[in-house]
């Protein structure tokens, strides 16, 4: 008799906490192939990296724990220290000039004129284009004594195109143009998409306010844009620092070391010297400076929206 | 409607689960006790691995060899991974040496010191580590000078006669370039057409960490280059120029290559792919005129290919896989692979009649010389090492021939980061 009124609001919760259970059993049952695929193939092995960094494991055998030992090796390693720095000068190129690419691109394309399909198709095209194909096609447009390239240079009186491909100076630069030839097409969509959100309202104030393009730019679109942006500045400089198959297509990072970034350092240590510790550890070294890149763009967004 | 949403997402979970469960071609043939399996690589274009399959299963009744077909530029990878799972083939192909002391440090392979190979077998030094031996070579190319007998008549340039050294080669070049529309030599751009050379002759050991003696032979190149009797490495790389193509379609007058090159060659020249033309083979330039001469035994180097068993098959197959690698570098396994114009490891008279035999194969006496007779330095240490310094040893070249860099200030820097990166 006692129990009845502590059951009658009892069953209600009761009811309700049985409901969220079931909800969640239904969410977890819809991501858990997804889940579990990564969970197996990403997450796992990610987290069984950090271990691997402190040992010297060699893919067979047993892994020896030494500590820090990697880390002090790598800082002392001039091949590391020289792919650290050409990543970050590729990932400071590459990542304005692909924005600005592809924001005007997007700009451009942004209207209802018929063929304008065609065109934003046509900036997408290289983002799926086969990486080999894109290496081999580029490495004979970029040929110094012949090709088109330079030969256009040089009908345009430059008496010494530069050496591109083969060049160290210009080795750097000349994969920049490439990549963001390649990505263009991608961020452009997403841009595009930004662009869609800006109410139109606004833009027609603008101009009732006497304000020309430039500023409309600026003052409209630039602030209505921020949340895509920002996205695309986090995804761009992090496949930026992480840049791998187009420099070891077109250039296997020379001549020399000039092209030698981070991620193929690591491939050589790890598959081709079968160094796996060492080359874990060089990938935890990425890991924190992708990390430490993004949490910093998160700081600067969080106080702009603010 | 819940329910069976419900139950469709836990079965397609399920089915997803099983599907990432299941797959995977294992390569090993478990413990069928009369099954051998080999790994191998491009299976359709090489040969060798059948006709070796095939000359075992007749000399053993009731058993059969199976190949195991792996990716050629991902081979070692790819078997490191299979071994790695317990799921390799029974006799592991070392592809590469520079690959033979990680499977060896690792435990894979098995001690087959006792295995019998003929005494003047080549290349079988490259598999021996601490005394022990881990895998017998059957295959052992080494590096010859090819030669286009119509381009040397057209610019009236006396044929290689096997005296030659590095000087008379440049010298020859030059004139050939300037003779002909071709190009006097063709050197393709991986580093072992000038490294090779240089260290073997050199008598040098890359693992020791000092490469002044590969100034001269860097010079010489740069030089040719610079003269215009030979393509420039930075067009070589950058519109991807082909060996084959180069040689076969009479770009080029010359070119130091492998002796693999010679059944590819003749079998372009059958198929019209090359063109039709004279050519020879005679021994590589040599440093100075000590080891020049048909009456001395010109230095080359080269690497073998070889076999070496997984550590991880079964006591009972142990005998079997013992007496397939006896087999592969035995003069019967030598003869047959010669046939189809693989050079064999083992180079006996037999061998070498049956390696020219082949229609459209040079026939002067120069050709059989320089295939049968030569010292052939390894072209990797057998040396966890290796692979490292190779690397190093690949920007130094890269950054030569592009031009980026000075002879001596590549040297220096590769000597140091040999010293500062490599344990």
């Amino acid at each position: 008799m006692t129990s009845t009124p502590s059951a009658a609001p009892a069953r209600p919760r009761a009811r309700a906490s049985r409901l969220r259970r079931r909800n969640t059993l239904i969410g977890w049952s819809f991501i858990l192939p997804n889940f579990a695929g990564f969970a197996l193939l990403t997450l796992v092995p990610v987290v069984v990296l950090f271990y691997m960094s402190l040992t010297d494991w060699n893919i067979f055998g047993t892994s020896n724990f030494i500590g820090l030992e990697n880390f002090q090796r790598l800082f002392g390693d001039g091949s590391f220290r020289l792919s650290l720095v050409n990543t970050i000068y590729y990932t400071a190129m590459h990542v304005p000039l692909t924005i600005i690419v592809s924001l005007g691109l997007a700009l451009l394309l942004n209207n209802r004129l018929r063929g304008v399909a065609f065109f934003r198709t046509a900036a997408f095209f290289p983002y799926i284009t086969s990486i080999v194909a894109i290496a081999l096609v580029w490495n004979l447009l970029f040929s110094p004594d012949f090709g088109p390239i330079n030969e256009g240079l040089r009908f345009l009186g430059i008496s010494e195109p530069p050496g591109w491909l083969t060049s160290p100076a210009w080795a750097m630069p000349a994969v920049v143009i490439i990549s963001t030839w390649r990505d263009m097409g991608y961020y452009m969509v997403l841009f595009l998409a930004g662009l869609q959100t800006v109410p139109r309202e606004l833009h027609e104030a603008a101009r009732v306010d006497g304000a020309n393009a430039l500023q409309r730019f600026v003052n409209v679109t630039l602030p209505c844009l921020r949340p895509t942006m920002f996205f695309v500045t986090v995804m761009l400089t992090i496949n930026s620092l992480k840049v791998f198959d187009l420099i070891l297509v077109l250039t296997e990072g020379g001549p020399g070391q000039s092209t030698t970034v981070l991620s193929q350092f690591i491939y050589r240590k790890g598959f081709e010297e079968n160094s796996f510790g060492y080359a874990s550890a060089a990938s935890v070294v990425l890991f924190a400076l992708c990390l430490v890149v993004t949490i910093i763009q998160y700081v600067w967004n969080k106080k702009r929206t603010v | 409607m819940k329910r069976s949403i419900m139950a469709g997402a836990a079965a397609a979970g399920a089915a997803l689960v099983l599907a990432g469960c299941s797959g995977g071609a294992g390569g090993a043939s478990g413990g069928d006790p009369d099954t051998l399996t080999i790994s191998g690589w491009s299976v359709s274009s090489t040969p060798e691995f059948q006709l070796l399959a095939d000359g075992f299963e007749a000399q053993h009744e009731g058993i059969s060899v199976e190949i195991v077909d792996y990716d050629p530029t991902e081979y070692n990878t790819l078997v490191t991974a299979d071994l790695a799972a317990g799921s390799a083939p029974d006799i592991i192909t070392q592809k590469e040496v520079k690959f033979v002391t990680t499977f060896q440090e690792g435990g894979q392979l098995l001690d087959v010191s006792d295995v019998e190979v003929p005494d003047d077998i080549g290349g079988a030094a490259s598999y021996e580590i601490d005394g022990t031996t881990y895998a017998t070579p059957y295959r052992q190319d080494s590096w010859v000078l090819y030669y286009n007998k119509a381009l040397f008549d057209e610019a009236g340039v006396d044929y290689p006669d096997g005296s030659w050294t590095w000087d008379d080669y440049a010298q020859a070049a030059e004139e050939l370039a300037a003779g002909t529309d071709a190009m006097g030599t063709y050197q393709h751009s991986w580093q072992s057409v000038v490294q090779g050379f240089a260290n073997a002759q050199s008598d040098a050991d890359i693992l020791e960490g000092d490469y002044a003696h590969l100034a001269p032979f860097y010079e010489r190149s740069l030089e040719l280059q610079d003269a215009g009797a030979q393509q420039t490495f930075n067009t070589v790389s950058a519109n991807q120029l082909t060996y084959q193509g180069e040689f076969g379609k009479q770009n080029a007058a010359m070119m130091p290559m492998g002796t693999w090159y010679v059944a590819t060659l003749v079998s372009q020249q059958a198929s019209g792919e090359a063109d039709d033309f004279e050519w020879g083979i005679a021994p590589i330039p040599q440093l100075d005129e000590t080891t020049t001469g048909t009456d001395s035994t010109p230095i080359t180097f080269g690497d073998p290919t070889g076999f070496g068993i997984n550590a991880g098959i079964s006591e009972e197959k142990q005998e079997l896989a013992k007496e397939f690698l006896a087999y592969a570098a035995s003069e019967e396994a030598a003869v047959a692979l010669a046939e189809i114009g693989i050079t064999p490891a083992l180079l006996s008279d037999a061998v070498v009649d049956a390696y020219f035999g082949a229609e459209g194969a040079p026939t002067d006496e120069l050709s059989r010389f320089a295939v049968q007779t030569h010292e052939t330095r390894p072209e990797n240490p057998t040396s966890s090492r290796t692979a490292a310094i190779q690397n190093i040893l690949l920007d130094l070249h890269t950054a030569i021939l592009s031009g980026s860099s000075g002879v001596d200030d590549a040297i220096a820097e590769a000597e140091e980061r040999v010293a500062n990166e490599v344990e």
